[in-house]
């Protein structure tokens, strides 16, 4: 136990060390004179401003309106995105002729970058909100789909047929057989698309930006109009930071708790 | 049987992709959907072929300037980041107090969007076409650097001790161990960072107010509600990346897959 603990704050150390290192040789420049504040805000001042924002209340978007306008669009996008995803997914992996006829069709919609949707839909009568999570849910539904009807495809035959010799009716075929065999490459395809689905939601937000009242892309792109670098950093430290979390307190335990679980990691 | 292979492999593309096409016009001709905001297919390709024959300022091919200017910027982009990438990689994978160094700020920095820098280098440079080239780079940069140094980790010490033994000196280890061996991943690498690079310039010119390139000419059209030119648009982006992505595989397949090293 103790020498668990010692490994994890050697471990930390590690990690952080580089951070510190930067911010105090940054701080350093700019009090010598070295890099202008103009430029780049010095990290004493950086971490002044994320202060500030999540606590001074008066101008009512608050810190902490950006961060849940942001992670509420993310949660509707993403779980319409695996809802649907994973669905229309299992469809596609479970029937030949709609693969054949559909993954082409994917393949070309995998090819546009999610937000060169944003403009379109700001076209039509939606709002700056449905927007975003409308990207959101297109940067995730595609890695989602066709990582699942890969793996559904991948489930080997000789599986089937054995457990369909061996008497499992066509619910127990795709529950104990197909499900838990493509289940590696179904959480790939959740795991990639958390990260497109972040990336097209700050997208959507900086393009959308004159249709929302908050959010962190929202937070940067005003602050660039209003020249304020240091709100711009505070606000890529929270995108940096969010981007970063998501996967370690999501996708890692997400990942240990089913595939690792039943021992069916690939060999790194 | 190739020759019949082939043929069967094209119609599995063509005609599901036609259908769509066919029932997208036929909704959007009837009026079943918005036809100002499901413009109909013959219509896009109609004002493509117009923006083709239209004539820029300078007297090319309207489409054809947008379309270079958004590749130039990313042939520039992409150099930019491949040197660089490439030889921090190597640096980081060849020293390990360097990759203690900077792995980490690399694997904070790399899920950020690309896009998300863009306000920041607009501030630093003004609006225009240096932010678009700038942001592009960078954004190309964090996988061709990570992959680079994961490639040039994963070689075997045993590999090292090996040749060493058998009388390699620090130059012959280098380029016929660690860079043969690491060039599967810098592939990886490359692929992603050319995939990262092209979205994120098309969404820089967006909102970067550079006045060319395939995503000002979308922003551009909505502002005049013109939806057939948005859909134009992203027809040639897909079309673009598509054609990128073969030319990768066919690359790929008549390299590294030839030399066996090909990572399963």
């Amino acid at each position: 136990m103790e020498k668990k603990t010692k490994e994890k704050l050697v471990k930390s150390f590690y990690f952080l060390f580089p951070f510190l290192s930067v911010a105090v040789a940054l701080e350093l420049l700019i009090d010598f004179g070295v890099i202008s504040t103009k430029f780049i805000p010095s990290p004493s001042v950086m971490a002044k401003t994320l202060f500030e924002l999540a606590t001074h209340k008066p101008p009512p978007p608050t810190l902490f309106d950006h961060v849940f306008g942001s992670l509420y669009r993310l949660i509707l996008g993403y779980g319409l995105g695996v809802l649907i995803g994973i669905s229309i997914g299992i469809l596609l992996g479970m029937n030949k002729v709609l693969h054949r006829s559909f993954s082409p069709i994917l393949s070309l919609f995998i090819s546009i970058p999610t937000v060169a949707w944003v403009p379109l839909l700001l076209l039509t009568p939606l709002s700056g909100d449905e927007t975003i999570v409308i990207a959101v849910f297109l940067g995730s539904f595609f890695p989602i789909v066709y990582n699942t009807m890969n793996g559904i495809r991948g489930v080997g035959k000789e599986l089937i047929w054995a457990s369909q010799i061996m008497g499992a009716g066509n619910t127990a075929v795709f529950f104990d057989v197909l499900l838990p065999g493509s289940l590696i490459s179904i959480i790939t395809g959740l795991r990639l698309a958390i990260g497109y689905s972040w990336r097209a939601l700050v997208g959507a937000e900086l393009i959308a930006q004159a249709w929302i009242s908050e959010g962190a892309g929202y937070l940067i792109f005003g602050a660039m109009f209003g020249g304020h670098p240091e709100v711009i950093f505070a606000g890529l430290v929270i995108i940096a930071l969010g981007g970063f979390l998501l996967d370690r307190l999501i996708m890692d335990p997400l990942e240990r708790k089913t595939i690792e679980k039943w021992g069916m990691v690939k060999e790194r | 049987m190739e020759a019949r292979r082939l043929l069967q492999s094209t119609l599995y593309f063509l005609v599901p992709v036609g259908l769509l096409l066919l029932g997208w016009e036929i909704l959007s001709q009837s009026k079943i959907i918005h036809p100002a905001l499901f413009s109909s297919p013959s219509e896009i390709f109609r004002t493509l072929y117009r923006l083709l024959q239209m004539e820029s300022p300078t007297g090319q091919s309207l489409l054809l300037v947008h379309i270079y200017s958004s590749l130039h910027r990313l042939l520039i982009a992409f150099t930019v980041a491949l040197a660089s990438g490439l030889g921090l990689g190597l640096l980081m994978g060849w020293n390990n107090h360097i990759y203690r160094f900077l792995d980490p700020l690399v694997t904070v920095a790399m899920p950020v969007p690309g896009l998300a820098w863009t306000p920041i280098f607009v501030l630093w440079l003004g609006f225009g076409e240096l932010p678009v080239i700038a942001v592009g780079a960078l954004a190309a940069f964090f996988p061709i650097v990570y992959n680079m140094a994961a490639g040039v980790r994963s070689v075997s010490k045993k590999l090292i001790w090996l040749s060493r033994s058998m009388g390699a000196n620090r130059k012959t280890i280098f380029l016929k161990v660690f860079l043969p061996w690491s060039t599967p991943y810098l592939f990886t690498g490359l692929k992603l960072g050319l995939a990262r690079g092209w979205r994120t310039i098309i969404a820089v010119e967006l909102i970067a107010g550079a006045l060319s390139g395939l995503g000002f000419m979308i922003f551009d059209a909505r502002e005049y509600g013109h939806s057939y030119i948005i859909y134009g648009g992203i027809m040639i982006l897909a079309g673009i990346y598509f054609l990128v992505e073969n030319v990768i595989k066919w690359a790929e397949k008549h390299s590294i897959q030839k030399w066996g090293m090909v990572r399963s």
